[in-house]
């Protein structure tokens, strides 16, 4: 019997691999109703541990990588309807399952606060897990305070951030910058010179997500001073010439500014316009959406 | 025509990671195997007879060299078409019952309908299975497995029949029906090659054998021309003087000193008895007996394994013979010369 | 002659698992479950329905690759251990066409099982909507004896042809059943969470050489979940044919390649 060369065969083989790979690529595009409560195969409640048996906390963990997955693919899914549906339960269940998944509180409240489209916008969600977390260890104090950056950050309700992080302050084990914290916010209220203080401390937080968030706020506060300065400049333009500028290169030929401003972490340009004389970010910047602080 | 032909087969089986050296199990192995009668392929274990049939059905691919079956390359489709295997110790499957099984192999051979069914019928009737067709083939004992085996093997009327081992493990009954079944196989004008360790049975039915030897083929031919030099006749004599022990050594094959002065002498088939009686007589011995010994597959076998040489002669028993250690090879045909000092059993 | 030597081993395939105890074991099992998914259901309040299809078709996919998985890892190596494939190979049967009726004969066996699991199920449901009252049904998502059913029988059928090949594979390759099996259960378990590994760069922030070769495996592997549409059917939603149509394409294509595979790896064996 004569053998086919094995390059031939492995060449078929890959072959129909690589067509059957297209093939799948081409169905992803093919939308398909969510139904993704295949995930739960399980209602959050009480009853939820038992169906575990002695594995719930196996099955915590189980639900929690499917929370992020959840959560990473509806964040760059193309969907417009039910983002993020699942987030709550998904959520809850992992909780309920293992209720010191202390990541599980932490993370998923600021999943859950998130702005759309990098989240549901939820922080009421955001807010009652947290409470969840505390009802079951009162002693730890940062779920106070992330109950306070969600209210701070998300609701814009400084006055109830403030109580909350006198209430973490005042928990065991709890880092002295946050009486000074708690004054700040309950004084200046929801402006950026408290907030910048409040993300300089989360900045250090043993937690990477943590940090990488107060990185992201941090950036968007310099956005928002960028905005406010470009803003100034253009003013210093009306003054000067008596117009408006129609785009940035009039500013730039003014000697206003050197060049065409640009967000540095982002590299997105702020906007200009020339109807309006306001100044935006772009809609490409991943900084989007910026939140409403007020300036000092 | 050649049903088989052999063009220096050599096959290297890798001994593992930790023995690169690659174990040749058949070694440059060419022979023809002529149309119709019985080919024994014998050896004793080890020696390369079922990697050889392997190779001949493409079950194992050669490193070297190549096979011919019914004038196709080994593994050819239509050469198997008219073919018929047995291997050794064939097991089938335990869910089938034999009828099924035949049925099966038979519509593999393309046979259809009734054709199929009267094919697989008739080759059960011939293995003597007709009344145990339809019990499933767990319950079959090993004999009647073997008989299953030969039917499978001859259900498509095959040219040439190669049969491994075909005897092994059966009882006296068993294997005379192997053997009147390998007989009537080939008064049917088939080519039978089977491999065997048991002399006996291949004396009884080869027309030619081929003799290997650690995946060497040491002697080839008809039955007839290996045993022309074996045989011949034993002297005992009485009062045999140790200086004609001395003398005569070059001419004798083997001597056995039996008692004091007792002897027992092998002449080759060369050498004739009288002349060598007339000169025991002249020595002032007295002979005992003159009794002579026929030709036998046996001694020619251990002579071409050359398994006689130094002593390590393990006798071979019925069941055949140990793997020597050091078979010579290229002694086909060629008498050894006797090498009294180490032959003989002289004091 | 080449349809018929692999109808013919194929047959033989299906009669020898038809034989075979460990089949009735999974499938007697499922019946069982899917007729406990009625006691179930009643515990339940309202969602009965729903949750005897969930379970059902769980179960239908669940014993499916039970059965593909521990009937698939011995197709080949199981000739090759008792050696009766040494008698097979000596017959006019080239090894590709072997290959072919051994991957068809278990699909076969796959296929009826599948359908007769399905068969129970929807009976199973027309009873229930026979006894349900009007404003009961009124309540479902879908019919009770949805004919979509069929449709996620059939995804599930083909997923199970895609992963016989995969044990077939496996058990044309390796001599060790042990080792076949624990092959392919790794590839379907990979195969599972194939979406994830495509999406990896999205869920995971990680350097974006990992996240290429991670998202290249997810795209190589077989992907199993994506024949998944159970929730879909459960709950009424639509299913796109062009959806359906392109999936099923999947599996046959990467199941014919992975036959492919199967007959390049062996046809170059030896056995002795």
């Amino acid at each position: 019997m004569r053998r086919v060369p094995l390059w031939i065969g492995i060449s078929v083989v890959a072959a129909g691999i690589g067509s059957a790979a297209a093939l799948l690529h081409a169905r992803e595009a093919v939308p398909l109703p969510a139904a993704d409560a295949r995930f739960l195969f399980v209602q959050p409640g009480p009853a939820a541990r038992r169906v575990f048996l002695s594995f719930d906390t196996i099955a915590a963990d189980v639900y929690w990588i499917r929370t992020i997955q959840h959560y990473g693919g509806d964040r760059h899914s193309l969907r417009t309807t039910g983002r993020f549906e699942l987030l709550q339960p998904l959520l809850d269940l992992t909780t309920t399952l293992d209720p010191h998944f202390n990541l599980a509180y932490r993370f998923g409240a600021i999943f859950l606060a998130m702005d759309p489209p990098n989240g549901p916008g939820r922080p009421d969600q955001a807010i009652a897990l947290l409470e969840k977390g505390l009802s079951v260890t009162p002693t730890r104090w940062q779920y106070a305070h992330d109950i306070a950056y969600v209210n701070y950050w998300y609701t814009g309700n400084a006055l109830e951030a403030a109580r909350w992080f006198e209430k973490a302050a005042d928990m065991p084990g709890a880092p002295e910058w946050l009486r000074p914290l708690a004054a700040t916010t309950r004084a200046a209220g929801g402006d950026r010179t408290g907030a910048r203080l409040l993300l300089h401390e989360m900045a250090t937080s043993d937690q990477a997500y943590i940090r990488q968030t107060a990185a992201r706020s941090l950036a968007q506060l310099d956005a928002l001073d960028a905005i406010d300065r470009l803003t100034a400049i253009v003013e210093q333009y009306h003054t000067r010439t008596g117009t408006y500028p129609r785009a940035w290169s009039d500013v730039v030929n003014a000697g206003l500014l050197a060049a065409p401003p640009v967000e540095p972490t982002s590299g997105a340009p702020f906007l200009y316009d020339a109807a309006t004389h306001a100044v935006t970010l772009s809609p490409d910047s991943k900084l989007l959406p910026l939140p409403h602080l007020g300036r000092r | 025509m050649f049903p088989v032909r052999v063009f220096g087969l050599t096959k290297d089986f890798p001994q593992g990671f930790w023995r690169p050296r690659p174990h040749r199990a058949v070694d440059g192995l060419s022979f023809d195997i002529p149309e119709g009668g019985v080919f024994g392929l014998l050896g004793p274990n080890g020696a390369g007879k079922s990697t050889t049939l392997k190779l001949l059905l493409d079950l194992l691919r050669p490193t070297t060299g190549h096979a011919e079956i019914l004038g196709r390359p080994a593994g050819d489709v239509e050469a198997r078409q008219r073919l018929g295997f047995l291997p050794e110790n064939p097991t089938f499957y335990d869910h089938l019952t034999a009828e099924e099984l035949l049925e099966y192999f038979a519509g593999l051979f393309g046979y259809r309908g009734e054709d199929r069914r009267a094919r697989a019928s008739a080759a059960l009737d011939r293995v003597g299975l007709g009344a145990d067709r339809r019990r499933p083939l767990r319950q079959y004992s090993k004999g009647m497995v073997q008989r299953v085996g030969l039917a499978q093997a001859i259900v498509n009327d095959p040219a040439l029949v190669i049969l491994d081992e075909p005897m092994s493990g059966l009882d006296p009954i068993g294997r005379r029906d192997v053997r009147e079944m390998i007989l009537a196989l080939r008064d049917e004008g088939r080519t039978v090659l089977f491999s065997s360790h048991i002399l006996s049975d291949a004396e009884q039915l080869c027309s030619r054998v081929g003799i290997l030897a650690k995946g060497r083929l040491v002697a080839e031919g008809t039955i007839g021309e290996l045993t022309r030099h074996t045989g011949g006749t034993d002297v005992t004599a009485s009062n045999v003087p140790s200086a004609f022990v001395d003398r005569v050594a070059a001419r004798v094959r083997k001597t056995s000193r039996i008692a004091d002065g007792r002897y027992r002498f092998e002449l080759p088939a060369g050498e004739r008895p009288e002349p060598f009686i007339a000169d025991l007589a002249a020595a002032g011995a007295v002979l005992v007996s003159v009794a002579p010994v026929g030709a036998s597959l046996e001694e020619a076998f251990m002579h071409a394994l050359g398994t006689d040489r130094d002593g390590r002669a393990d006798s071979p028993g019925p069941e055949g013979a140990g793997l020597p250690d050091d078979p010579r090879a290229g002694l086909q045909g060629e008498r050894q010369d006797p090498d009294g000092a180490s032959r003989s059993d002289r004091p | 002659m080449t349809a018929r030597r692999i109808a013919l081993v194929a047959w033989h395939v299906f009669k020898e698992h038809v034989r075979d105890r460990v089949l009735y074991a999974i499938a007697g099992f499922a019946l069982l479950l899917v007729a406990a998914s009625i006691l179930l259901g009643q515990l339940t309040a309202g969602e009965d329905v729903k949750i005897i299809k969930d379970l059902g078709l769980a179960v239908i996919e669940g014993a499916g690759l039970l059965m593909t998985i521990f009937l698939g890892v011995g197709l080949v190596s199981r000739e090759i251990d008792r050696r009766s494939i040494i008698s097979l190979l000596a017959k006019p049967l080239p090894r590709w066409q072997f290959i072919v009726g051994k991957y068809l004969g278990l699909v076969l066996t796959i296929v009826v099982n599948v359908a007769a699991m399905t068969a129970a199920l929807l009976v199973m449901l027309k009873y229930l909507d026979w006894r349900a009252l009007p404003v009961e049904r009124a309540a479902w998502d879908a019919v009770a004896a949805d004919p979509r059913l069929l449709l996620a029988a059939l995804m599930i059928a083909i997923e199970l042809a895609l992963l016989t090949a995969v044990a077939l594979f496996f058990s044309a390759f390796s001599s060790s059943a042990l080792l076949s099996l624990a092959f392919t259960i790794g590839i379907y378990v990979t195969g599972v969470f194939s979406l994830d590994l495509r999406r990896f760069g999205d869920i995971v922030e990680a350097p974006s050489l990992v996240s290429h070769v991670v998202a290249a495996i997810g795209w190589i592997v077989p992907a199993f979940s994506a024949f998944d549409i159970k929730a879909q059917v459960v709950h009424g939603l639509p299913v796109p044919a062009s959806y359906l149509l392109l999936t099923s394409c999947y599996g046959v294509v990467y199941a014919a390649a992975v036959v492919v595979a199967a007959i390049v790896v062996f046809s170059r064996r030896e056995f002795t």
